[in-house]
């Protein structure tokens, strides 16, 4: 009988450590899912737009993600969205634009133009089909 | 004609009842067999002169290739429900995180450049089995594989993960070829892979939560003529074929890559061989998933893997339903991995 109770008091801090357990794991899990930690990310800030003949090009290169993941642009002007891929075979390269209505398979390798008229202030995001990678360009 | 109650252990799903009350009532010295899930008792009635525990281990005998053992009298279980439950949770969050850690590590972005050869379809359908496809066709296979043998013995579950595999193969390769014949004709619909997808990961949501036992513990259980009917359809050959074919349309980047590379490659041949390689490289994982499951399924820690694959399945199918509303445009995106 002692016995029993003994293991009943042992199942009960070991329930208790496990919850312990489970919360970390949840709060872990929350960083690597939302969390922007991405090495590259913060290498990687290049100059990707560049206006040429009053026409406003912003490069995005698409490969396992979308990079650069925010960029900045000019709103007022002709604007052309360029996709850069190379070797890419991911879901990035299968890309949608919701508010424009653009869905297309972009080439495993090469530049895709999109063009995207004169935008007004605000952002317009990008993302793979599958809705796990996504970019946003902020037309200041 | 004596009459006896067992107590009954391994009685996880509604269909459970179905299952034991069918095979005791093939016993001929067995009239009326009821089982009461609730109580988790079996009640019957007998012309056998045998004592209640012979009968007892004589009966366990026939049910126990499905996971279920009668006794006399109630086993005492110090490891109830409730704490498989909570070891269950940490040990599938950690695989969670280990997989969303994968994604975000870049390790699987290598480029691949040239053209596409069946080998390089090889090595990409290799990347595609653990990249994020693996949440949506993965997650859908260890549900289903899950769920399948929790409710069939091993030679029902293996049958039935074979003929899974091999209509996924089959209409990977014959869908390539058809489309290297028909080349550029035809795109491929965006929004009909992606409303599929939606559907693939409430499945999973679905049977997740059944793994995990939300259901029996609210005691939300549908009427057994559904569980008969889904039982039948479950039992049918064609539908494990059926839904390996329709794998084909799931959504996943990789898997759309080598559409677009078969669609332009030209000829029935060519198409069929790319698709085909890409299949067979990302069989090995799916292979893993069904197969392993089942294994796992039959042995002591199935209550432990039961609950630890529902966790798992919930977390993959939420991140599948999240990302591919997004995708769709309906809300905006939470994840970027």
């Amino acid at each position: 009988m002692k016995d029993i109770k003994n293991k009943k008091e042992n199942n009960k801090t070991t329930r208790a450590t496990l919850i312990v357990l489970t919360v970390f794991l949840l709060i872990g899990l929350g960083f690597v899912i939302f969390g922007d930690s991405k090495i590259s990310n913060t290498e990687n800030i290049v100059q990707n737009v560049e206006v040429r003949d009053g026409t406003q090009y912003v490069t995005v290169n698409a490969r396992g993600g979308y990079l650069p993941r925010i960029s900045s642009a000019q709103s007022g002007i002709p604007t052309k969205l360029i996709m850069k891929t190379t070797g890419t075979f991911d879901c990035s390269s299968s890309l949608t634009i919701p508010e424009l209505g653009y869905r297309k398979m972009l080439p495993q390798n090469g530049e895709t133009e999109i063009d995207l008229g004169v935008r007004k202030p605000g952002s317009l995001r990008g993302l793979c089909s599958m809705g796990m990678y996504n970019f946003e360009i902020n037309f200041i | 004609m004596k009459k006896y109650t067992f107590h009954v252990s391994g009685t996880h799903c509604a269909s459970c009842k179905i299952l034991i009350e069918d095979i005791l009532g093939e016993q001929d010295f067995i009239k009326n067999p009821k089982v009461n899930l609730k109580r988790e008792t079996v009640e019957l009635e007998t012309e056998s002169e045998k004592s209640q525990e012979e009968l007892a281990s004589i009966l366990t005998e026939k049910i126990k290739n499905n996971g279920y053992r009668l006794a006399v009298e109630k086993e005492e279980s110090l490891e109830g429900d409730g704490s498989v439950l909570f070891k269950a949770i940490p040990i599938g969050l950690v695989f969670l995180a280990l997989f969303f850690i994968l994604q975000k590590s870049g390790i699987l972005n290598l480029g691949i450049g040239g053209p596409i050869t069946p080998t390089t379809g090889f090595i990409i359908g290799l990347i595609a089995s653990v990249s994020s496809c693996l949440a949506v066709v993965g997650g859908l296979v260890l549900s289903r594989s899950a769920k399948v043998s929790e409710d069939n013995n091993n030679a029902v579950d293996k049958k039935n993960f074979t003929l899974f595999h091999i209509g996924r193969i089959v209409s990977f390769a014959l869908l390539g070829g058809v489309l290297g014949v028909v080349g550029d004709v035809i795109g491929i619909n965006f929004t009909f892979t992606a409303i599929l997808g939606l559907l693939a990961s409430m499945i999973m949501l679905l049977l997740g939560l059944n793994l995990v036992g939300v259901f029996e513990k609210s005691k939300v259980t549908l009427p057994a003529g559904v569980f008969n009917f889904f039982r039948k359809v479950q039992h049918k050959t064609l539908t494990p074929l059926i839904i390996g074919f329709a794998t084909f349309f799931l959504p996943c980047g990789f898997t759309q890559s080598m559409q677009v590379a078969a669609l332009s490659s030209g000829s029935f041949l060519s198409g069929m061989l790319i698709m085909l390689a890409f299949v067979l490289g990302t069989f090995p994982v799916l292979a893993f998933l069904s197969f392993g499951s089942a294994s796992f399924a039959h042995s002591n820690y199935a209550p432990l893997f039961f609950k630890t694959a529902g966790v798992v399945v919930i977390g993959l199918g939420l991140f599948a339903l999240l990302s591919g509303l997004a995708g769709l445009g309906i809300i905006p995106p939470l994840f970027n991995i």
